[in-house]
């Protein structure tokens, strides 16, 4: 990928046509984290989709800063969750938006959450979700969705300090299990 | 999406089954639209036929719907910002199932203006206060492109101007 844009430099043309097709391959298999990323911003269905949609046309002309897939995926999530705020910002003007993470998915289908409630154990995570700090849902709603080797760029792009970004995933990955915990022994006590 | 289940000693899920578990309640809760990633292609694939990187993207500002949800006779206001021109549309639908697309560029200028569909582009020209309009448009993905003056008229325009070609995002009519 990038042997063929620099070799190509002197002909944008053919340098942004190769940068297309790089990219074109990669829409398919990153879109949904990208997706998840700008939900989680709190932004509705049609202003997620035209941020996804501008952060891959913008990685046309930046495709040939980046050097590697982890960087790849970290800049993707940067650029999505920098034109979410944007968005959710100018978009405070004009309507109330709701920015409460996971409190209730904004999702106007009315049938998706019982599609959610028909799985005992997903019912049960989603209700442990939702007791946690919004920092550690933003961060496992996320990085959920990143291939394994790009976790720690991905979370550190989160704003978290190198370093404490393994230990902070750790620590929220823990803190569902304890809800997890109580949720079942909550189960348990009803029955 | 199938990753082995792993339990830790102490009957509690493992690090990548749980966010396995997670990623499966957001795929189903909240998953990609139908079409998104086949939009997204489209408009990346037309920016790379352009090959016109130096266009720039306008961005979504405002984004209203007139009436309810699902309502047939949606009427929709779009506006879209770049750091030259704004970029305001509303979308009617016709009573023959088309769309009718009505545009006005601020700072008013006479542009060419483009709105690239699949199956090519059609175009039209923004009048002296930057307003106008396509009448009958087949409902579907497009993206309007603004040209800047060379490109409009085919002649050389007087003064140092510095405008791009500028692009919206792919929007469903």
């Amino acid at each position: 990928m990038d042997d063929q844009l620099t070799t190509a430099d002197g002909d944008m043309t053919a340098r942004v046509r190769s940068a297309a097709l790089a990219v074109d391959e990669l829409v398919p298999i990153h879109t949904p984290m990208l997706w998840q990323v700008a939900r989680a911003a709190g932004l509705g269905q049609q202003d997620a989709e035209d941020v996804v949609q501008t952060v891959w046309v913008s990685l046309l002309s930046h495709l040939d800063t980046i050097r590697s897939p982890e960087a790849l995926t970290g800049w993707l999530v940067t650029a999505t969750r920098r034109e979410a705020w944007r968005v959710a910002a100018a978009g405070r003007k004009t309507q109330p938006a709701d920015h409460e993470l996971l409190v209730e998915i904004p999702d106007p289908r009315a049938d998706s959450e019982e599609r959610v409630l028909a799985a005992e154990e997903q019912r049960t995570l989603w209700a442990a979700l939702r007791t946690l700090d919004p920092r550690c849902q933003e961060l496992l709603r996320i990085v959920a969705f990143v291939p394994r080797p790009d976790y720690d760029l991905v979370a550190e792009r989160l704003g978290m300090r190198r370093g404490s970004v393994g230990p902070t995933r750790l620590r929220c990955l823990d803190k569902l299990r304890v809800a997890l915990r109580a949720a079942e022994g909550r189960k348990e006590g009803l029955n | 999406m199938s990753v082995q289940k792993t339990t830790r000693p102490d009957g509690q899920p493992g690090d990548e089954h749980l966010l396995a578990m997670i990623s499966s309640v957001f795929e189903a809760a909240d998953p990609v639209p139908v079409g998104l990633v086949d939009r997204i292609r489209l408009s990346v694939v037309l920016a790379g036929l352009d090959g016109d990187l130096d266009s720039e993207l306008a961005r979504l500002a405002v984004h209203e719907a007139a009436l309810a949800r699902g309502h047939p006779e949606e009427s929709r206001t779009i506006t879209f910002d770049s750091s030259s021109l704004t970029i305001m549309i509303r979308i009617d639908s016709n009573a023959d199932g088309t769309v009718r697309v009505d545009g006005w560029l601020a700072p008013p200028h006479r542009r060419r203006v483009e709105l690239t569909m699949a199956n090519g582009p059609v175009t039209t020209d923004a009048d002296a206060d930057g307003r106008f309009a396509f009448l009958s448009i087949p409902r579907g993905t497009a993206r309007i492109v603004v040209r800047p003056p060379e490109q409009s008229t085919g002649e050389s325009q007087p003064g140092p101007f510095e405008i791009k070609t500028v692009v919206t995002p792919s929007l469903m009519l």
